[in-house]
């Protein structure tokens, strides 16, 4: 659990006779990660190539996936309740192919030149359209030897009506001014001349489709042709849609199919081979190396070479996580940073633990908390099918169960308001609902009292938290390098000697929660002892330096310096950072539930007025900003959450290097396979 | 010392709201370049993530002096 899985390296070598059936009995298992042999390998070994059947199937895979892309027929597909045996697909799946083919690519060529008809067509219409209002046959506009012809829109023809008789009188203007269209006709020697006026005023030159006819009735005529265009183009996206249906199964199983044997039939390009032999190099689980060997010995007989390979210094194996059930599934929360090196310690456990933890100290109220459970378990049913989201539900649920207990025992609020009356708030749900809740709240995020408390607490977890980062970190790099474990220890003492400076600036919180220590047992080493001993030290303004912080704080930095050098101290420097970082847990908290504190006053004031109109408005106005809180306070409660771990966290330990268990094999959705 | 309340106060404020100002200066940035990342390489997000909320520390300084400065009133 705290370690991805142990593997095995294994050279599987045999004969080549035998290759196809090791390829088969591998996939099967689907439990080998094969190391693909190099190009420029040994000498005397090549490459293997491809199974003779695979440029065939391959030539087919890309046929079926161009359809199925024409068909909109996506990965996303949900697998199949009933899945289809490879015998039912693989009966005539050449002639179905080519009728996939033929049909799918028929319709949507068709289809294709059918929308290029209707653009070009709409064009036309929308281009003669202004010109309906001039009432010229469309043949008019062309065909003379002596006369120059402008067509366009000019949004004003006045200037031009007085100018134009200045320059001939050999001409011809019609306007329409409600469609802006001009047709001027003018001999062509003043062409030029009539141009430079035209554009003064403004004109934009039109060309004229061709055709015969008055523009009216042509625009008309071409938009009844239009919609009988649009009717065929449906006629042929409606083909395609039933064609969909019909075939999607099929396709998706074929695809599938088809992919498997392609995978298999060039998978002995990824070998290493001679004249006569292969050689499969691959990392095996070492739990199921035995079971890889026996299967193996047993369909083959005991023709092929089984056999472990030293792994050599500095190799780096592929990562399998190794986590049970339920944790397993914040592995996708670990992968979205980086997958674990095989060395790495697998921090899934703890981020299971944890993230939840913190997103339910930030959000912390019974409300948001119970409404967070029902968007976790909603998200879930809704995209049961889909990679990761179910797991983003999971997530979403126990961090809303933790939201819901930190917000009935420690904050004792639902939606912003307290249950018992709070002095200094106007509402609680005790005085609106008339009721005595016997809940109190042992911390008031809206006093600056509970701001401290919280800004202790979130001291307190992040020396924990990267305290266990830094025991982590010492126990990863103990094997590499000594020296960089032991300043992992040195900045254990730093986090501590912090840590215990900020316990004794905030001496009142403390004081207050060790309260009920009083008359135990305890009571004599914390205050005959302890306490005396952590309080004594140098006053610094209003601040006391315990001796404590200074020497533990000194003996942090020798050993870093002793460890790691000058170098060393820009750790000092960052885990000061990273403690101070934490607060975000009472930033995050007091900010949201502010947010909400103000929110309801705003709301519930106007419902409590008395006034009806005022009162409806209230409510609506309650729903969506209490939305808006619950949106924004879970988003950023997960974001911080989930980077406390990944920067705070994981920089004490974590390296993330590491590449992922890819096993040969394929994870049938679609097909299952026909016992031979 | 009324005076010295709102001068305090005044600093708090400068404080914290100089801290947000910064670490939004420094979102900008890195936030674009993490969506363009991102955009081209899916397997980016996550570390586009981490190193777009790096900055929200400088906030969280602003946010501790303030509260320090605050409770002295």
């Amino acid at each position: 659990m705290y370690k991805p899985r142990a593997m095995r390296r294994t050279l599987i070598i045999g004969s080549k006779h035998d290759l196809e059936k090791t390829i088969e009995i591998l996939h099967r298992l689907d439990i080998a990660h094969i190391i693909d042999y190099p190009a420029d390998g040994e000498e005397g070994l090549q490459r293997g190539t491809p199974i003779s059947s695979a440029s065939e199937m391959s030539r087919q895979l890309v046929t079926l996936r161009a359809s199925s892309k024409m068909l909109d027929i996506g990965p996303s597909e949900p697998a199949f309740l009933e899945k289809l045996a490879d015998s039912q697909v693989t009966r005539d799946l050449r002639s179905q192919i080519q009728d996939i083919e033929l049909s799918v690519f028929r319709l949507t060529e068709e289809r294709k030149l059918l929308e290029e008809e209707q653009y070009t067509l709409s064009e036309n219409i929308e281009l003669l359209r202004p010109f309906t209002h001039l009432d010229l046959p469309l043949e008019e506009y062309a065909g003379y030897d002596s006369i120059a012809v402008f067509t366009g829109l000019l949004p004003d023809a006045r200037q031009l009506k007085v100018k134009l008789p200045a320059v001939t009188d050999e001409y011809e203007f019609f306007y329409a001014p409600e469609s802006q269209a001009a047709a001027l006709f003018i001999v062509k020697p003043h062409a030029e001349e009539a141009k430079k006026l035209l554009l003064e005023n403004g004109f934009t030159d039109v060309a004229l489709p061709k055709g015969a006819g008055l523009p009216s009735m042509l625009v008309e005529t071409w938009e009844k042709d239009n919609a009988r265009l649009q009717e065929h183009i449906e006629g042929k996206g409606r083909d395609l849609a039933e064609y969909r249906t019909r075939h999607k199964e099929f396709i998706l199983a074929s695809e599938e199919y088809l992919s498997i044997q392609v995978q298999k039939a060039e998978a002995p390009v990824r070998f290493a081979t001679t004249a006569h032999s292969f050689i499969i190099d691959c990392w095996v689980p070492e739990a199921m190396y035995p079971q890889v060997k026996d299967m193996l010995d047993k369909e083959l007989h005991g023709v092929l070479d089984v056999e472990e390979y030293p792994v050599a210094k500095g190799e780096e194996p592929p990562t399998l996580l190794d986590n049970p059930k339920p944790i397993n599934r914040f592995e996708f929360l670990l992968k979205l940073y980086s997958t674990p090196g095989y060395h790495d310690i697998d921090p899934t456990f703890v981020l299971s633990l944890i993230f939840p933890l913190f997103f339910g100290l930030m959000v912390g109220d019974l409300g948001y908390g119970l409404a967070l459970i029902l968007v976790g378990i909603l998200f879930m049913k809704k995209f049961k099918d889909s990679e990761a989201l179910p797991d983003i539900g999971m997530y979403i649920i126990i961090a809303g169960v933790f939201s819901a207990i930190f917000g009935l025992f420690l904050f004792g609020d639902m939606f912003g308001l307290p249950f018992a009356a709070v002095p200094g708030e106007q509402y609680s749900w005790s005085g609106l609902l008339h009721v005595a809740i016997p809940i109190a709240s042992p911390i008031h995020k809206m006093e600056g009292i509970g701001l401290s408390q919280l800004l202790v607490i979130s001291i307190i977890a992040g020396t924990l938290h990267l305290g266990l980062g830094l025991i982590l970190g010492f126990i990863s790099e103990r094997k590499h390098s000594l020296r960089h474990a032991f300043s992992k220890i040195g900045l254990i003492f730093v986090l501590t000697a912090l840590a215990i400076l900020i316990f004794v600036m905030a001496d009142w919180t403390i004081g207050q929660w060790l309260k009920p220590l009083h008359g135990t047992a305890l009571e004599p080493f914390l205050w005959g002892f302890l306490i005396p001993l952590v309080k004594a030290g140098i006053p610094f303004g209003s601040l006391v330096i315990p001796y404590v912080t200074i020497g533990l704080g000194l003996a942090g930095v020798g050993i870093i310096l002793s460890s790691m050098g000058g170098f060393g101290l820009v750790e000092v420097l960052e885990v000061t950072g990273h403690l101070i970082s934490y607060t975000r847990l009472a930033a995050i908290c007091v900010a949201k539930g502010a947010m909400a504190f103000a929110f309801n006053l705003i709301g519930l004031g106007m419902i409590l007025s008395g006034n009806i109109v005022i009162g409806i408005i209230g409510v609506v106005l309650i729903v969506l900003m209490q939305l808006i809180v619950f949106a924004l306070g879970s988003l950023s409660s997960g974001i911080q959450a989930v980077r406390l771990h990944y920067v705070e966290f994981f920089m004490k330990f974590f390296k993330g290097d590491g590449k992922p268990f890819t096993p040969f094999g394929y994870e049938r959705k679609y097909t299952t396979k026909t016992l031979e | 010392m009324v005076a010295d309340a709102g001068l305090i106060a005044l600093g708090a404020g400068i404080a914290i709201g100089a801290a947000a100002i910064a670490t939004a200066w420094a979102q900008k940035t890195i936030g674009a370049a993490a969506v363009g990342a991102a955009a081209e390489n899916d397997k980016m997000f996550g570390r586009g993530l981490v190193y777009m909320v790096l900055p929200e520390t400088i906030v969280l300084f602003g946010l501790v002096i303030a509260f320090m400065l605050i409770q002295k009133i």
